[in-house]
């Protein structure tokens, strides 16, 4: 069987990898927000049913990422909890 | 430049930066991340994390789709009113409009920096047998389970062959690579057991040290030595340290115990001149019993 330090060094490596998720996933928002802007300036008074589409398809994209971010606090949190009482 | 072209070189630039790469860059850590924690969960009913993990993952999914989605309809509105073909960001803006794979199969950093991706695994056994990761994916052409992999170790171990040894750990699922843990720790009291001509106590740490980590140090140069240490120590059941600083030591990566554990069993065995079928022999007497009076230690001799 595992011991607990090789338990408690898998969630420590697991943590590290989400805290990279997460720091992918913040980045990715920022990119997004400018991109959302520059789109929004770009084809202001468009009508086009592919701009409002696409600028729809964005803003899905961008809740998705916060909500992801909410996820990964709470898989950290859980993760951390369990740590603590090895 | 007309108008137009520039209206459509700027929603053509937006477009094809838009954080794809990022997105799956995310995806992938948090598979690495749930790998690890449903390794974790197979001795425990916590949920550690995992559900909301698995969320997580779903939610960036959806966000690349989402993405994916949105340059298509860019794409569709460009082509709509006449610049689809024509609509090129100039080429120092120009980004990818997917993610780039290296030939591993992993995705870079965006930072450029970070560890390399989708394959911890592999990269840590690369780093402990010091070389290069497998060119092929982990899990490609892996061993389909701990037991399988233990013995492609042992017999690697004694051709004495460091990059069929590294092949063999890095081509492993990281999962199948973990479980290693749960089945070297028996055979390695058992077999150190057997080198000793008794049951392994504290006071051999030393003595198995010495006729061990050479071939360990041979085949793994890239392993701490605290972890050689703490891995020993456990075969002697050596609970006040005679294992240095082990149990001080910072924690260790989690492929470093399962690795040197595999390879210790493979060193074992060589040195008692057994193949990788003794392993199955687990059933067998306890080497106290099973030592005669008078038998040569082996340690000594090794």
């Amino acid at each position: 069987m595992a011991s607990v330090a090789e338990v408690k060094s898998a969630i420590d490596a697991a943590v590290t990898q989400i805290t990279e998720g997460q720091a992918a996933v913040q980045a990715a928002s920022e990119k997004l927000s400018e991109a959302q802007q520059s789109l929004a300036a770009a084809l202001d008074g468009s009508g086009h049913e592919s701009v409002g589409a696409a600028q729809a398809s964005l803003f899905q994209a961008s809740t998705e990422l916060e909500e992801c971010l909410a996820a990964t606090l709470a898989a950290v949190e859980q993760a951390q909890s369990y740590a603590a009482t090895l | 430049m007309s108008l137009m072209d520039e209206l459509g070189a700027r929603v053509r630039t937006s477009a094809d930066e838009l954080p794809l790469e990022l997105v799956t860059v995310a995806v992938q850590r948090l598979h690495a991340a749930a790998e690890l924690l449903l390794w974790v969960r197979q001795a425990s009913a916590d949920p550690m994390g995992v559900p909301q993990l698995a969320h997580a993952t779903e939610h960036a999914e959806h966000a690349g789709h989402a993405l994916r989605v949105a340059q298509e309809q860019l794409t569709d509105y460009l082509t709509a009113i006449g610049l689809g073909a024509t609509a090129r960001p100039a080429p120092d803006r120009a980004g990818p409009t997917t993610p780039q794979v290296t030939e591993d199969g992993s995705v870079p950093s965006p930072a450029g920096d970070a560890p390399r991706l989708s394959g911890w695994w592999s990269a840590r056994v690369a780093e402990l047998t010091g070389g290069d990761v497998a060119p092929t994916t982990s899990g490609a052409d892996g061993a389909t389970g701990s037991d399988h992999l233990l013995r492609l170790v042992v017999a690697g171990v004694r051709a004495g062959d460091r990059s069929r040894l590294r092949h063999d750990l890095g081509a492993a699922h990281a999962p199948v690579g973990l479980g290693l843990s749960a089945l070297t720790p028996p055979a390695l009291h058992r077999l150190a057991g057997d080198l000793l001509g008794h049951q392994p106590r504290a006071e051999d740490v030393p003595r198995l040290a010495r006729a061990t980590a050479g071939r360990v140090r041979d085949l793994l140069p890239g392993m701490p030595q605290p972890v050689l240490d703490t891995l020993l120590a456990r075969v002697c059941r050596d609970t006040a340290g005679h294992g240095g600083d082990a149990r001080a030591a910072q924690p260790s990566h989690p492929a470093d115990l399962p690795v040197a554990g595999a390879v210790l069993t493979g060193v074992l065995l060589q040195l008692l001149g057994r193949d990788p079928e003794a392993l199955d022999r687990s059933g067998e007497e306890p080497c106290a019993a099973r030592a005669a009076p008078g038998r040569p230690d082996r340690a000594t001799h090794a």
